[in-house]
């Protein structure tokens, strides 16, 4: 227990309290471009348009945030983690990597939390959105399942052996993966032929159910299906490089 | 004596690449061993095979057990954590919290004078003091077993002298440390046993007096009117040859062969005595095959 403690409080000051990249990146960055484009660049007089645009944006803002959280952080944590033989360090305690393990996937959830505390309320004291605590409460629940996939692409991805190739394969999904499912601006602007591959990413399949939960729609059963397949997909592609990694013995940082 | 490391023709390969061969060797309880050879010998790979990251095969025991996940033993490595937003206070803190007898670390801080460092960012220390707060990761631990992997590259000359007094310390306390280096006389003083790796096998495994007498030469040299004929058999002799008109002879014990030169000193001028450093080591070893052939071939003749 001691250790779990200590553990969390390691991780929660090195990934959230002094990750200045997390609190720009993912934090400060998403409530700029909210700020921005539902306060200062409005493109309708239509209150009533304006206020779903509020609402959607904010769901749209909160996704990328957590994309932005996974690719960019997480992936680049558990890579430095590794590469630098601190894995090997904590395998030789008495919990091996356990603890390590449980910590950073509580705190990639905390994150991504944060993400929707912080969004969540510049949207309602900027725009004065108002949604019931059930919404809010299922808006909570949808994140923390809809960011499985994208975790566990930042997990996979983070087996990249070089940093700075890291970096440049997390841009070119990161920043492409959020304009084609229409996180920052409607799906609808975009040629008809990267509509149909935008929403096939789980980017776009989650900002869908926060968008059918914030406007009180149906739940599409599509989404749920669309974050189903691509968390197994990528939990089995996650596993084989595990895999094939500890084969060859790279996987605590140790190359054999 | 207990055996605390016990290595029985312990063989592990990089893909191909052959890196252990064939090693064998035994340490003591409460023994500073030094392990010596040069960059890419193996040694790292080998405290890997004994901290049981890299498999052992059964080939090796630690604490009387097999290397696999045994927490009986810290170790610095060569490479230094330098974690972003992560101070050494926190480090220390998560190692501290990984073992049950961990030692304060504010004591160990004190010891190593480093108080002034414990608020700093690990990514924002020198390469010196990174290796001195790696240092510390091993002390904390407070095993019986502590393996140091070129503990002092980048040290200053002060962070040295604690580091060997802390090093005596735990010798003091009955601690088994093994430490690798590429300096042999920072080791002179403190090293029970020497192990030189050398083409994937313990080219030498003993004292640091045996290791002195057995590789490092003196040479004397003189001029004479005598032929060589009058030295070829003399104590101690390793090789001679002639370049000049000077004679030079190798001595495996500069002493010996000068008290068996004593007689002729008469005969002898323009002497000058020469002791090889020990850094030479590992050339006098790979000079030592063929030395010897030479040796044979004159006496052939
Ligand atoms: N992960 C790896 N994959 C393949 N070969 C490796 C790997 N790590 C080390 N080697 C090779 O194994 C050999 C031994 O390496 P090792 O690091 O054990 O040497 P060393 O004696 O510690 O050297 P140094 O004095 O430079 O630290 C080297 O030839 C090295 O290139
Ligand atoms: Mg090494």
């Amino acid at each position: 227990m001691k250790k779990l403690t200590t553990q969390l409080r390691f991780d929660g000051r090195r990934l959230v309290l002094r990750n200045t990249s997390f609190i720009f990146f993912s934090l400060l960055m998403p409530v700029m471009f909210y700020i921005l484009f539902t306060k200062v660049m409005v493109v309708t007089n239509n209150s009533a348009e304006m206020k779903i645009f509020s609402l959607n944006y904010m769901g749209s803002m909160i996704v990328y945030s957590i994309l932005i959280t996974s690719l960019m952080n997480i992936a680049t944590f558990l890579m430095r983690d590794r590469e630098q033989g601190f894995l090997m360090f904590l395998k030789m305690s008495d919990r091996g990597l356990f603890d390590y393990y449980i910590s950073m996937g509580l705190w990639s959830v905390t994150m991504s939390m944060i993400s929707v505390v912080i969004l969540g309320g510049v949207a309602v004291l900027v725009n004065g959105v108002s949604l019931g605590l059930t919404q809010w409460g299922a808006l909570g629940l949808m994140v923390l399942i809809g960011q499985l996939p994208l975790l566990l692409l930042g997990m996979a991805l983070s087996f990249i052996k070089r940093q700075e190739t890291l970096g440049v394969v997390c841009n070119l999904i990161t920043f492409p993966a959020a304009i084609v499912s229409g996180l920052w601006w409607p799906i609808g602007l975009l040629p008809k032929w990267l509509q149909v591959i935008g929403e096939k990413l789980p980017t776009y399949f989650l900002n869908d159910v926060i968008s059918s939960i914030t406007n009180h729609a149906k739940l599409k059963l599509v989404d749920f299906v669309g974050i189903g397949i691509w968390t197994i997909i990528l939990l089995a592609v996650t596993l084989l490089i595990i895999k094939i990694s500890q084969r060859r013995g790279i996987f605590a940082g140790v190359q054999a | 004596m207990r055996d605390v490391i016990e290595v029985n023709h312990l063989k592990f390969n990089y893909r191909k690449r052959g890196v252990l061969k064939d090693v064998s060797f035994k340490v003591g309880v409460g023994k500073v061993v030094g392990l010596i050879g040069e960059n890419g010998a193996g040694k790292t790979t080998l405290l890997k095979v004994l901290l049981g990251f890299l498999p052992d095969h059964g080939r090796a025991k630690i604490l009387n057990s097999t290397p696999r996940l045994n927490y009986d033993v810290s170790s610095m490595m060569q490479g230094d954590l330098k974690l972003p937003g992560v101070t050494v206070q926190d480090i220390l803190e998560e190692t501290a919290a990984q073992s049950t007898s961990s030692l304060d670390i504010e004591r160990v801080l004190k010891e190593l004078d480093m108080m002034d460092l414990i608020h700093q960012r690990l990514t924002s220390l020198s390469g010196g003091q990174l290796r001195r707060v790696s240092f510390a990761m091993a002390l904390i631990p407070n095993t019986r077993l502590v393996f140091l992997d070129e503990p002092t590259v980048g040290m200053d000359v002060n962070s040295r002298q604690r580091l060997w007094q802390k090093i005596d310390d735990l010798k003091k306390e009955g601690k088994t440390i093994l430490i690798t280096s590429h300096y042999l006389n920072e080791l002179e003083k403190i090293a029970d046993q020497i192990l030189i790796l050398k083409d994937g096998k313990i080219a030498f495994d003993g004292s640091f007096n045996e290791l002195q007498s057995k590789y490092l030469m003196t040479t004397i040299s003189f001029k004479t009117e005598l032929g060589m004929d009058n030295f070829t058999n003399i104590d101690s002799l390793k090789n001679i040859r002639k370049k000049n008109g000077i004679i030079y002879i190798k001595s495996r014990d500069g002493d010996r062969t000068l008290q068996a030169l004593l007689p002729l000193l008469n005969e002898l001028h323009q002497i000058s005595i020469t002791r090889e450093s020990l850094e030479k080591i590992f050339i006098s070893m790979s000079e030592e095959e063929l030395t010897d052939e030479k040796v044979n071939h004159t006496a052939s003749i």
